[in-house]
């Protein structure tokens, strides 16, 4: 089916919606909504625009109908690098993006700024809160100190959170998504490891041997190209897909070869993986020999772990582990494993990382088609580039509290992360944490919840930047509601992509108005820069002065590309390919090595000695760092995503959790939260039914939530989705907080969050 | 009458649907409907077997445009139209008097009963919202100045739903799922199916059936 962008006719694909011009697209959408409201409005005003979608932050590119200021209809950018398989291939939305026609008109957003007044949230005009805000830190830094108020900001659409609360405002303290709480371990030994944090992210359209690794990259993708690209690599290349995960997913349906893993054991299958491979002379001894370092230790472990003993650990037979660890070797370089945050979210998560990646490096599938590509950016501007004006950086020379008091010398990440998130509650206990500004997150729903919530209210400075409320927005100080992509000019500047082969930016300009009195990031990072300049009298914060809009601050970093953002998003598509760069960037780099030991890295080898570990890649057994079962908590609990969800923002759209009911056979009952998966053998002898609600137990906490029987669940291993329940934005907050169950379980090296969790289950309300 | 082979069919790739959805929620939001009313193209999810031999097959479907179109031939007040030109089925809401009878005659539960009293169902996008396209002249879509393509093809993620006449789609379908169609052994004829690669199970057969098809929660009753 690789030709149906090409069809003979001309007639299938977008043919049909690129042959109306906008002047007729308008006749023909006047005469639908005619049908509609029975009024004629063949007058309406009917304009497309572009965007990128940020529902998941992976701009995927967006096509959208406005209809007299309304969107009408929002679609995808053909030949889109993230949106797309790449050229002449649909771009799509997945539900996600598709939603983001919903959340811009959605009467449930935050509509107007507030503060709290006499301990109420109050409205109030953009002036007043800008004043308010720049008042309030102003004060907090008098009184605690800037350095103790924490940047928690995520995605956005503009770069200039970082200049705002660490240059100008003068904190060191930042968390946010990724090492924290999204894969710190994967991302963090693909940089020591030498090939960069997007180890996770093979060439797949490439590739003839893909391996998705605690992935289910079908339906829990960063950017639709990831599911795109495998299944056209399945399609054009006859590859072969294999999955490696305790749950049947979509992902596992769709593979020649399901491994259905003991969870946590991740680690040990990798070891044995490269046992038969170097056993049977099949790796690239070239590539082992000329770039890389610590082969001999690798090699020892790896030793220690032959398929027979690693079955026992992982419940995968022998000749499995043997089939797939030579299918993947005699395939590579054109192998690639893709991973993320099922192999990282564990205690243990360092080392089974680490032995994963180390697979790439013993084949040599490093930045060559169809393997483990090493992406690159597009060289925009960055704000030092374009920002003509001088200002003192005052976070320049001060270190971050974990790394600077002795409190929190028992935690070995101080040595390669200045803050985890599952600490800052107790560096709020310290008095080292004491303000929060929070943008378009939750990390109430990140990990250990109930001491966050505590935090949260202990705080003495809140700011919420979001377009929903929810348990920080709630419990904030200053509310300050942000438009949705929809209404903002934006760009993106991608990397990975369905094109292995180029840089690519992407970007578009608000296709409406914002809706109620909310304002794009952009504007309400410079409202509250220009208050602070008043206050302070420090011409400091009036560097953003120097752009009228976004739209100027954006052409200035597309200057280096000698493009607009105009140019960028007029005519058929809003992206542009800027730059090409080829493979097998090591061959001609001389600093390049790929490290199995890891034994010359400083601050990791200081951190891996007080954590317990070796250098070198290892077998870690589960529980060591994390959770064990118990015969009090038998069962292993471990969050996951779907499809309709990302981070809990999506959660408040009727649409899509009308969905995830559907798809969970489910939507004939009232309940709208998360389910719990578990294996008919587990929930029966619990006696819980699908539909019924039950009780999630652990050591240190629990929550209430639907049941859903299946055969997809792994005995002994219960999943829910996350970010529901308890502070999410769900107008209800049906569901359950999954991280009401979590204590501060991590990995000690990243201080990423642990999400298995030793837990039972039993019918609410029962015994 | 234009020929059968000018009609316009859908296709469906079982192998390339990753059961996302997408297709069904950018159906209702190009249609203006509700998130409560149910759906005109629905993912179902069809499991069996134990774990770890489990398989669990998605199944998007909608109004089939069938070549003999049962709901047409109950309808009392011939409120349904089988369009000659392109055999697009559409609903004239100003004839519907919502007795439900398309509903009970349709295999596949395509046509939904709204809160309005009346029956509504897919119309290939030839028009918005509820009885959208009734009102088109009857021309083949693909020659209708401004026509879209279908909103669920241009928004499938996977890239497993098509429309068109028959004799285009046909030629872009694997020589499998082009017999399978002819011989009328997948849904009776009324779409064509890709065969599900690497499985003999009932699940792929039941795409051939109509009982699983049937989706349970937008049924006409
Ligand atoms: S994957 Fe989906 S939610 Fe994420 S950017 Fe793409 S369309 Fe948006
Ligand atoms: S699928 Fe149902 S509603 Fe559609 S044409 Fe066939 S019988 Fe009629
Ligand atoms: S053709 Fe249009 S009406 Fe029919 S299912 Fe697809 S999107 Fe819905
Ligand atoms: S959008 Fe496509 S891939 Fe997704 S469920 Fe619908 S048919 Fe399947």
């Amino acid at each position: 089916m690789s030709n149906q962008a090409q069809s003979s006719s001309g007639l299938t694909r977008r043919t049909l919606l690129k042959a109306g011009s906008a002047a007729a697209g308008a006749v023909a959408l006047g005469g639908c909504l005619s049908s509609d409201d029975g009024t004629d409005s063949g007058g309406a005003d009917v304009s497309k625009a572009f965007s990128n979608c940020w529902m998941c932050s992976h701009n995927c590119g967006q096509e959208v109908t406005v209809v007299d200021g309304s969107v009408v209809n929002i679609t995808g950018v053909d030949g889109h690098p993230r949106g797309s398989a790449g050229p002449g291939t649909e771009g799509t939305l997945c539900p996600k993006g598709l939603a983001q026609q919903d959340k811009t008109h959605d009467p449930k957003r935050v509509k107007e700024p507030h503060i709290r007044k006499d301990g109420e949230l109050q409205k109030v005009s953009w002036d007043e809160a800008f004043e308010y805000t720049a008042d309030r830190l102003v004060s907090f830094a008098d009184e605690y100190g800037a350095e103790t108020f924490l940047d928690a900001t995520s995605w956005a659409e503009t770069s200039i959170f970082r200049t705002i609360w660490r240059d100008l405002y003068g904190s060191p303290e930042r968390i946010s998504r990724g090492i924290h709480v999204c894969a710190g371990p994967t991302f963090v030994t693909g940089g020591m490891m030498g090939v960069g944090s997007n180890n996770r992210v093979p060439d797949y359209q490439n590739s003839d041997y893909i391996i998705a690794w605690g992935r289910n990259q079908l339906n829990s993708f960063a950017g639709q190209f990831e599911a795109k690209g495998t299944l056209e690599a399945i399609e054009n290349r006859g590859a072969t897909l294999v999955t490696i995960d305790p749950q049947h997913t979509i992902t596992a349906e769709k593979s020649d070869k399901w491994l259905p893993i003991e969870p946590r054991t991740d680690g040990a299958l990798a070891l044995a993986m490269a046992n038969v491979i170097i056993e049977e002379e099949l790796y690239d001894e070239d590539f082992v020999e000329n770039y890389t370092y610590g082969f001999d230790a690798y090699r020892e472990a790896a030793a220690d772990m032959p398929p027979e003993d690693a079955a026992e650990i992982t419940g995968i037979p022998a000749e499995d582990i043997r089939e797939v660890a030579r299918g993947f070797a005699e395939a590579a370089p054109r192998a690639g494993i893709s991973v993320w945050t099922g192999t990282a979210q564990m205690g243990n998560g360092w080392k089974a990382t680490q032995n994963i990646t180390a697979l790439n490096g013993l084949v040599g599938n490093i930045d060559r088609p169809g393997g483990l590509r090493l992406w690159e950016y597009p060289g925009t501007a960055s704000f030092g580039q374009v920002c003509e004006q001088d200002y003192t950086n005052r976070a320049e020379f001060r270190e971050p509290a974990l790394k600077k008091y002795d409190e929190y010398s028992d935690y070995p990440v101080r040595h390669i992360e200045g803050i985890a998130h599952n600490l800052v509650p107790e560096m709020v206990d310290n008095g080292h944490i004491n303000g929060i500004v929070v943008h378009h997150d939750d990390p109430l729903k990140d990990g250990n919840a109930d001491e966050w919530v505590e935090a949260i209210e202990e705080m003495a400075l809140v700011i919420s930047i979001d377009a929903y409320w929810n348990g920080v927005s709630r419990n904030a100080d200053i509310v300050l509601p942000e438009a949705t992509s929809l209404e903002k000019d934006t760009l993106g500047t991608g990397n990975w992509s369905a094109y292995p082969k180029h840089k690519w930016v992407t970007g578009g300009k608000a296709a409406v108005e914002p809706q109620w009195n909310t304002k794009p990031d952009f504007d309400i990072l410079t409202g509250i820069a220009s208050a602070m300049a008043e206050k302070t009298d420090n011409d400091d914060w009036r560097i953003f002065e120097q752009w009228d809009s976004h739209e100027e601050f954006i052409d200035d970093q597309l200057s280096t590309l000698d493009l607009t953002l105009e140019e960028l998003s007029s005519g058929e598509k809003n992206y542009e390919l800027v730059e090409e760069y080829d493979y097998e960037k090591w061959k001609d780099n001389d600093n390049f090595v790929f490290r199995f030991d890891l034994d010359q890295v400083g601050s990791f080898a200081q951190a891996a000695e007080e954590a317990g570990m070796d250098t070198a890649p290892e077998w870690i057994p589960p529980g060591t760092y994390g959770d064990s079962t118990s015969d009090e908590y038998p069962l292993e609990f471990y969050d996951v995503r779907s499809v309709f969800f990302s981070h809990g923002s999506n959660q408040p759209h009727e649409r899509l959790r009308d969905h995830f009911a559907k798809r969970n056979d489910l939507n004939e009952e009232d309940y709208r939260g998360n389910y719990l998966h578990l294996n008919p053998k587990d929930a029966e002898p619990r006696g819980i039914e699908t539909g019924d609600m039950v009780q999630v137990e652990s050591e240190s906490g629990s929550g209430e939530l639907m049941a859903h029987v299946t055969e997809n669940a792994r005995p002994g291993f219960v999943t829910a989705e996350y970010g529901f329940g308890e502070t999410s934005a769900t107008p209800d907050g049906e569901g359950m907080n999954t991280m009401t169950l979590h204590d501060k379980q991590m990995d000690p090296i990243t201080g990423q969050v642990d999400r298995h969790i030793a837990v039972d289950v039993k019918p609410a309300g029962g015994d | 009458m234009a020929v059968e082979s000018e009609h316009w069919v859908f296709y469906f790739d079982p192998n390339r649907c990753i059961g996302c959805h997408a297709c069904s929620v950018s159906c209702k939001q190009f249609h203006g409907r509700g998130s409560d009313t149910d759906d005109w193209r629905t993912v179902t999810h069809h499991q069996k077997g134990t774990y770890p031999d489990v398989e669990d097959v998605p199944l998007s479907m909608s109004c089939m445009h069938c070549h003999d179109a049962p709901c047409e031939k109950v309808c009392p007040t011939n409120a349904i139209e089988k369009r000659e030109s392109d055999g697009i089925v559409t609903i004239n809401r100003d004839d519907c008097i919502g007795c439900k009878y398309c509903g009970w005659a349709c295999p596949f539960g395509a046509p939904v009963y709204g809160d309005d009293g009346l029956m509504s169902k897919c119309n290939m996008c030839l028009g918005r919202g509820p009885g959208g396209g009734a009102d088109v002249e009857d021309t083949p879509k693909h020659e209708l100045e401004d026509q879209v393509e279908p909103n669920c093809v241009s928004d499938c993620v996977g890239e497993a739903i098509k429309a068109g006449p028959q004799k285009e789609i046909i030629e872009e379908a694997s020589q499998a799922a082009a017999e399978r169609f002819r011989s009328g052994a997948v849904a009776n004829g009324r779409v064509i199916v890709e065969p599900l690669q690497d499985s003999t199970s009932a699940v792929d057969g039941s795409v051939g059936g109509t009982k699983e098809v049937t989706t349970p929660y937008n049924a006409g009753d």
